[in-house]
């Protein structure tokens, strides 16, 4: 295909892609090593305020934003800060301290690594329970009577699309408080429990709703390709004696090898921007992941602030994590593109 | 919903309600110009904007991200919004932008039904008309407490002693609720406590002063309430507190004043007329009650035209009206005239007019860093990972750098 | 069964633990979706109630007057099962049979919004009708057993207008697919064609792209939205947009998220449709758009409508984007069901979004259950090999 063509078709997407997402990540970049704040001077300001009776004045010292008489807009200044805002995030000196002294805990108390250790955490261990699971389900359903497949898909893709906030707030409301499951626990093991009281449990919740959301994608991946499971190869293995396990393990599976890579990428990326499951079950004060991290320094509080030089320096980072995870499969990707091109 | 709650609501008020319910609340004016309004979502501003609908050509937004997009609608020119609903708070950051103009003028050729408590000055100049007053009191199981033969506490030591008492009596899950969920409830509950420490949160040179006496005093007090909780505090928020309340699962919470008409609501609640109220209890001996005031209310955008601000507050002023109180005389602490405080504002009431008064939460800039910056360190104290010196010196920490990226501190 | 060879067969063993843990898997599965359905229709004392079987029976609501009876209960089970298998056999069947050839898309999706117009006509207004006729005549049979009241969807529906932001979400939700897939289709079969390195870095850019946390992009989205008006006016004059709100904007932003995921998904499609056919197309004198038009985009339907489904699907389920860019009067269904937790919030609140929930659910249901021969069959013939 020549270029010219090849540009022809690829162009809008490629606009789309520059406008909504190159450049708002430029912008990011750049704000990541600079920082934007007003001028601001200080006033002595009468404020009265509201009372069920009568207003209450005090007069205080304020620190207010300088307004330009001209545009009405507030003064700011910009400057270019090198690597300070990453500085902020990551804390280097306190981690390496808390490193050198073996003091988890203190390490542990700076956001930025507590969200990274719950961050890797989540998604080594989500990965292979996912791809486990979704490749059990598979195989059981192509087990299963053919008329009964039908409904199993159907229920089995629930979880899938069902919306994430939805779904896991139907979650969460089974387990808070005296929810139903944790009654039904507390009633099999005899003891009070709290599940939304310890970062562990917190955290098992997590996990399991990652799990049975995602583990439906991999499943129907897993299925459609169990369907084109070449049938020779399958039937001279069973010739040369080839046990169930042995041809699981050396025509299905390398057969599979494709769509587990597949799924291992997105989910790679998905599970690293964990942040759903944070907002959904309230966990801020136990885990916090990357993603909620850097929404937390972009959420405006009362006063209107937000940190957006640290917000873009954590982005940044988390970006950043991504890429590292990725490059063993990225790889593979250009080997298949230099061998499979036409 | 809203109506149907209404409609219940409307015993007291029945020709009233119906009306409203309905639809067909009535207006003193035709408003011919397109008007909008952001605000938050809770039902004293579902009860105004409703009133204002009436007039014709209004279209509020009741949007729970309006932190986020009020800055930049009023920013913007001409301004998205002629409107907006703020509260304490959420005025700051307009305050500081200039982007909300005097409201002077107006007031004198519209605001007849107003009184003085309902303006917020600075420097002499009005910005808001506060139409509800709203903060943190004491509510009980008045059966509990009878049964028991206790005393209402009137200080936070009491409210421990009184929660011993009910925790050996057995009657209930959890003697004390407490809306503490990591975020800004946890931070809001400090600040309460902190106050009524008589701490003060920042310094004139804009530098931290939490990790003082006070703030140990407030923590310390804080973690002896938690002995008598739900162990699952540090999610429980408002509405998680308001329904251990209806369930029957606590006897006694220092909760929003907003949230006490939900109690007797025989619909959803099993303790309709067990609770009642009572002024936030005392940190310490001669000090005020340990919370803050809070009031919402109007403002209008400087970024428009003389002419539409006029008419947008001629149309604010129909909503905060007698008639409004009278559709919905449960919705909120009204500071407009006609409202007849129940049995369910007594605390609220007793707590605002105490003699020394409880603070306002502070309007600035400052105290939304800090407010953030309690709400993501103070966790790790009720955890048990920290101890309260150092949780609070991570709480000056994280300050200090949010206040050095906003220009505040060098 | 007897035609597989023996050595397939399976010992019971296998045969069993297959089926318990499929079992177990559906269960856990539906379990908390049908949890939430249950809770949607009691009212908020039993919706919330300690007991499971106080929620389920919902003796609350049920001395509130609302609830149904043997028979109720019989004849619905009969009618939903009916629905079901009606939707399954028959609608596929009438759908492939009406539709003009080429245009089964349209078909379908005529199909499966009469149908479930149909549904919702018969279920919820014929039936009850007919129904409180017969109850009082068939005494214990006709006495409410199970407390079950419809008002919170009530409530949500038409106090609350949700249907309001039904709408919103049909219109940003069509317009997702519809441009994601025409914007998407061009782009996978450019990079599918292309050997070409700038091919390769595109698809790593647009991977790398996929990876950027949402929450940055859309906060940097809204002060640009908000100001649209005075940014643009130069280049515009005085007929500028401010994008803010604008249904269009969302969709422009949602495809832009989405692109790297269609455009990969659909280059693997478009891989598996050999060579020689566009080749073939060529020497016959077609351009290279044409021979995409005409030739093989034919045959890429079932990739497309995979593809379509997870857009779909993005669309929808949508928050960070939706709440944050759209105003009140555009506003979509996930972000005003959150719009539930935020207010002051009170437990009748928090019962309605639960059916508020449960009705954005439903035209999922009704989505999957059509299309999911189309989806297993799509991803069979196409992404699954790439």
């Amino acid at each position: 295909m020549k270029f010219k063509t090849f540009i022809w078709f690829v162009g809008p997407s490629l606009f789309l892609m520059l406008l909504f997402i190159a450049a708002p990540l430029v912008s990011v970049f750049l704000d990541s090593f600079r920082i934007t704040q007003p001028v601001v001077q200080t006033v002595e300001t009468e404020t009265c305020s509201a009372g069920f009776l009568q207003q209450t004045c005090t007069t205080t010292i304020n620190t207010v934003p300088v307004i330009d008489e001209e545009t009405g807009r507030v003064v700011t200044t910009t400057e270019w800060v090198g690597w300070l805002s990453y500085e902020r995030v990551l804390e280097p000196r306190r981690a390496w301290d808390a490193i050198r002294s073996f003091d988890y805990n203190g390490l542990m108390q700076i956001d930025f690594w507590a969200a990274l250790r719950f961050t890797v955490m989540f998604t080594l261990v989500t990965l292979p329970l996912v791809i486990g699971v979704g490749l059990a389900i598979a195989l059981a359903v192509n087990n299963a009577a053919k008329s009964l497949r039908g409904p199993i898909i159907f229920v089995s893709l629930l979880p899938f699309i069902i919306t994430p906030v939805i779904g896991s707030l139907s979650i969460y409301w089974l387990f808070v408080g005296d929810g139903i499951l944790t009654r039904g626990l507390e009633a099999w093991l005899d003891r009070d429990i709290a599940m939304f009281a310890q970062a562990w449990t917190i955290e098992l919740l997590m996990l399991f709703y990652r799990v049975w959301h995602v583990a439906p994608f991999a499943f129907v991946i897993f299925y459609a390709g169990l369907q084109t499971v070449n049938q020779d190869t399958l039937e001279s293995a069973i010739i040369d004696g080839a046990s169930r396990w042995d041809r699981l393990r050396y025509v299905i599976i390398p057969h599979l090898m494709p769509l587990i890579v597949f799924i291992a990428l997105i989910h790679l990326m998905d599970s690293y921007r964990v942040f759903d499951e944070i907002v959904g079950f309230r966990a801020q004060a136990y885990v916090i992941s990357l993603q909620w991290l850097t929404f937390d320094f972009l959420a405006a509080d009362d006063a209107g602030n937000r940190a957006f030089s640290r917000a873009s320096a954590s982005a940044m980072l988390t970006m950043i994590g991504i890429v590292i995870l990725l490059i063993p499969l990225l790889r593979r990707t250009w080997r298949d593109h230099k061998g499979g091109s036409h | 919903m809203f109506v149907k709650r209404l409609a219940l609501a409307g015993a007291v008020s029945l020709a009233a309600t119906t009306a409203y319910a309905d639809g067909h609340a009535t207006c003193s004016f035709e408003n011919e110009t397109e008007v909008t309004m952001l605000s938050a979502a809770f039902e004293a501003w579902v009860a105004v904007t409703d009133a204002m609908v009436a007039c014709g050509n209004f279209e509020p937004e009741l949007d729970q991200e309006f932190r986020t997009k009020q800055p930049e609608g009023f920013a913007a020119n001409p301004s998205l919004y002629q409107l907006g609903g703020v509260s304490n708070g959420t005025i700051t950051p307009l305050l500081n932008a200039g982007t909300i103009r005097p409201l002077d003028d107006l007031i004198e050729a519209y605001g007849e039904n107003l009184t003085p408590n309902q303006l917020i000055q600075i420097d002499g100049q009005t910005m808001a008309v506060a139409m509800m007053v709203n903060t943190q009191h004491m509510m009980y199981r008045s059966d509990i407490f009878a049964d028991l033969g206790l005393e209402v506490p009137t200080a936070w030591e009491d409210v421990l002693a009184a929660a011993a008492a009910i925790q050996e009596a057995g009657v209930v899950d959890y003697p004390l609720g407490a809306t503490m969920a990591s975020g800004w409830n946890l931070a809001q509950d400090f600040n309460n406590m902190f106050v009524g420490f008589g701490g003060t949160f920042v310094n004139d040179d804009n530098t931290p002063n939490v990790n003082s006496e006070a703030g140990l005093a407030a923590l310390d007090m804080m973690m002896r309430m938690t002995e008598y909780m739900d162990p699952e505090f540090l999610v429980s928020d408002s509405t998680y507190v308001q329904q251990q309340f209806q369930q029957g699962r606590i006897a006694m919470a220092n909760l929003w004043a907003s949230r006490a008409a939900a109690m007797n609501n025989a619909e959803e609640s099993q303790v309709v007329g067990l609770i009642a109220t009572s002024a936030a209890p005392l940190a310490m001996e001669g000090g005020a009650p340990a919370t803050t005031l809070w009031w919402d209310g109007i403002v209008v955008a400087a970024n428009i035209s003389d002419a539409e601000a006029e008419n947008a507050f001629r149309l604010a002023m129909e909503g905060i009206n007698p008639a409004t109180v009278e559709a919905a005389p449960d919705a909120a602490i009204w500071l407009i005239p006609g409202y007849e405080p129940n049995d369910m504002s007594a605390g609220a009431i007793a707590t605002a007019t105490a003699d020394p008064a409880p603070p306002s939460y502070p309007s600035t800039t400052q105290m939304g860093l800090m407010h953030t910056a309690l709400g993501n360190e103070l966790a790790a104290f009720f955890t048990g990972d920290v101890s309260a010196e150092e949780a609070l010196a991570a709480v000056e920490a994280s300050y200090t750098v949010a206040a050095q990226e906003a220009g505040l501190l060098e | 069964m007897s035609d597989i060879p023996r050595a397939m067969r399976q010992p019971f063993a296998l045969k069993f633990g297959s089926a318990a843990f499929l079992a177990f898997w559906c269960l856990l599965a539906a379990f908390p979706i049908f949890w939430i359905a249950v809770m949607s229709f009691k009212s908020p004392v039993d919706a919330f109630a300690a007991s499971p079987f106080d929620v389920i029976f919902g003796p609350a609501t049920r001395a509130a007057g609302d609830g149904l009876s043997i028979l109720d209960i019989v004849v619905g089970v009969v009618v939903l099962f009916y629905t079901v298998k009606l939707a399954l056999g028959w609608l596929p069947r009438k759908v492939v049979e009406w539709a003009p050839g080429g245009q089964v898309w349209a078909g379908w999706i005529i199909g499966v919004i009469g149908y479930a117009l149909g549904f919702v006509l018969f279920f919820f207004f014929v039936l009850p009708a007919v129904l409180g006729v017969l109850n009082p005549i068939l005494g214990p049979l006709g006495n409410p057993v199970l407390g079950l009241t419809t008002i919170h969807y009530q409530s949500v529906w038409v106090d609350n207008q949700f249907y309001q932001n039904f709408l919103n979400s049909l219109l940003v939700t069509g317009g997702v697919v519809t441009v994601s897939l025409t914007v998407g289709t061009l782009a996978g079969y450019g990079l599918a064609r292309s050997g070409s390195n700038i091919a390769f870095w595109l698809l790593i850019i647009a991977l790398i792209f996929r990876a950027l946390p949402h929450s940055v992009l859309v906060a940097g989205y809204l002060p640009v939205f908000i100001n649209s008006a005075e940014i643009l006016r130069p280049i515009l004059g005085e007929n500028a947009p401010t994008l803010y709100g604008q249904p269009l904007a969302v969709i422009a932003v949602l495809v832009s998220i989405n692109q790297p995921f269609t455009i990969w998904m659909l280059r693997s499609f478009f891989q598996n449709i050999p060579n020689e056919l566009d080749e073939a197309a060529r020497v016959d004198g077609c351009t290279h758009f044409q021979a995409f038009r005409w030739v093989i985009m034919p045959v890429m339907w079932p990739g497309v409508i995979t593809t379509g489904l997870f857009s779909f699907l993005l669309a929808y389920n949508d928050f960070l984007v939706t709440s944050l860019l759209l105003d009140a009067t555009n506003q979509t269904m996930v972000p005003a069901i959150a719009g539930y937790f935020n207010r002051e919030t009170t437990t009748t609140d928090q019962v309605e979004a639960v059916a508020a929930a449960v009705s954005i659910t439903a035209p999922l249901f009704l989505l999957v259950m059509v299309f999911q021969r189309q989806i297993v069959s799509g991803l069979t013939a196409g992404a699954v090999k790439g």
